[in-house]
């Protein structure tokens, strides 16, 4: 009764590996995780030894965004027997709760924890969840930030706070907690190109020119990030265009538009090697920065 | 002046909610040019496929810009316009146009007048698609106002049921590929080739 798995014929040890894999770069692949996860537990239970209460967990909470929840009753049955008082399982509980929208009852279930142990930053997180779940952005927004004049060092939560920022389009405060995320992250790129589309989108010549240097750094972390060469185009061009930029400026952002548009047209016409499909994107780069340079000049 | 949907458009954007559904997503119309110059003025624009942009924030300008851009050299080529833009919201429950829509939508509009913002209702995605699950907007007198969707808004509503109803139980939405799969990885080909051959060869 499944729907057609991708993945018919691994072994047991490639599906143990794919699902901790899957674990490690926190990937939301749901519905390959039921697909792996659940003929892994099924087939090869006995195999897994201690790794089966992890992948019991993993496998739950893909069963939740699948709706399966037959299958998230199992997985959490088995942890509730295997650990009848834990606050993690109690944790997997309140989500299953949160995903039948039962979320009075969820945050009963976290407030609970947080009496017992008001350190647990899971059940905080979830509580925050369920605010963004219930289209309280403002409310989601300040629990968060009481939480991390708390837990200061909590990255995922940083990160999550620029989210809600960003769609709430208060690019200051979110330019704020990106500003924190790359101070503890130097050499995260994503947090750099990240930062540099805030200020990008807060517009005003200042936040463009700073934009540049941060599009400009994050292709020094990683010169294959797409997004930071075509922003450095972009900012590059838009400053150079500025009429309000004197004569040195705008040759120099001429230049360095110029660099990248020709990074761009070979970054394209690597990846169009071999393709016949790709050649349409290729040409539409081609016009789309000789047309800007047109609007430059 | 209203918009209709052609079996492609509407599913290529079911496929890209499908994709994503714990994101908002987010992606542009595009229509034919019409050949002769004298364009009966209600003659319905025909939508005839989108091109998926973003999934997850949709509230940042540079990576849109370059989209807008390069999609309009694409539509130049193609003798296509863009016509409209539909997003799906992050939430199941709320199918309103948000600042971002409008945003792009009075973009659009700069070139077309006659942009229509088309929202998919994703609490009402299902495997059979038995009825449509979009909200049209269209914009009078500075608001976005719904209209009634019915049959009507697509070329072929019987063909696109059975063909999007298809393609999600097949799971194509797995290999759609929208904007931000193409930042990640150029070789990856955001005019869905693959899914367009799918959707010509269930037709």
């Amino acid at each position: 009764f499944n729907s057609i798995s991708i993945f018919p014929f691994l072994s047991f040890t490639e599906m143990r590996d794919k699902l901790r894999k899957w674990r490690e770069d926190n990937c939301r692949n749901s519905e390959q995780i039921v697909d792996v996860g659940e003929e892994l537990i099924s087939d090869h239970g006995s195999k897994l030894g201690d790794d089966v209460w992890i992948i019991y967990e993993q496998v739950m909470i893909a069963a939740l965004d699948c709706s399966r929840d037959d299958l998230a009753m199992t997985c959490l049955q088995e942890l509730r027997k295997q650990f009848p008082d834990s606050h993690r399982v109690k944790r997997l509980s309140g989500m299953r709760l949160e995903a039948l929208e039962r979320y009075d009852e969820a945050t009963k279930y976290y407030e609970a924890i947080l009496q017992d142990d008001p350190t647990n930053t899971a059940a905080r997180k979830r509580k925050i969840s369920i605010l963004k779940a219930q289209g309280k952005p403002a409310e989601a927004i300040r629990e968060l930030n009481e939480y991390l004049e708390q837990f200061v060092g909590d990255q995922e939560a940083w990160h999550e706070l620029s989210e809600l920022y960003i769609n709430e389009h208060d690019y200051g405060k979110a330019a704020f907690c990106l500003e924190e995320l790359m101070m503890t992250n130097p050499h995260n790129h994503l947090y750099c190109e990240q930062y540099a589309e805030v200020k990008y989108t807060q517009g005003g010549l200042d936040n463009l020119e700073l934009s540049r240097k941060y599009f400009a750094q994050a292709l020094r972390l990683n010169n294959r990030n797409m997004r930071a060469l075509f922003g450095l185009y972009m900012s590059a061009s838009h400053i150079a265009a500025s009429p309000k930029v004197g004569a040195k400026v705008k040759k120099d952002n001429i230049k360095y538009a110029a660099w990248a548009a020709n990074q761009i047209n070979r970054a394209y016409k690597l990846a169009g090697r071999g393709t016949k499909e790709n050649k349409c994107s290729v040409k539409a780069v081609e016009e789309m920065l000789e047309s800007m340079q047109i609007t430059m000049s | 002046m209203p918009i209709i949907l052609t079996t492609q458009a509407y599913c290529k954007m079911l496929l890209h909610a499908a994709k994503y559904p714990h994101c908002a997503v987010n992606g542009l119309l595009v229509a034919e040019k019409t050949k002769d110059n004298k364009k009966d003025p209600s003659a319905p624009v025909l939508c005839v496929d989108c091109v998926p942009l973003f999934h997850g924030t949709l509230a940042l300008a540079p990576m849109l810009e370059v989209a807008l851009t390069l999609i309009d050299t694409w539509c130049k080529e193609n003798r296509y316009f863009i016509a409209g833009y539909y997003q799906a919201n992050e939430r199941t429950k709320d199918f309103r146009p948000n600042q971002v829509a409008e945003k792009v939508a009075a973009r659009i509009a700069e070139n077309f007048g006659e942009t229509a913002i088309v929202m998919v209702d994703s609490n009402r995605l299902t495997m059979s698609c038995f009825e449509p699950i979009v909200v049209i907007f269209d914009h009078h007198e500075n608001k976005w106002k719904s209209r009634d969707v019915n049959q009507d808004c697509f070329e072929d509503w019987c063909e696109a049921q059975k063909i999007t109803s298809s393609l999600l139980e097949g799971r194509s939405y797995e290999q759609l590929i929208d904007f931000d799969n193409h930042l990640d990885d150029l070789r990856n080909d955001w005019t869905n080739p693959v899914i367009n051959k799918s959707v010509l060869d269930l037709c």
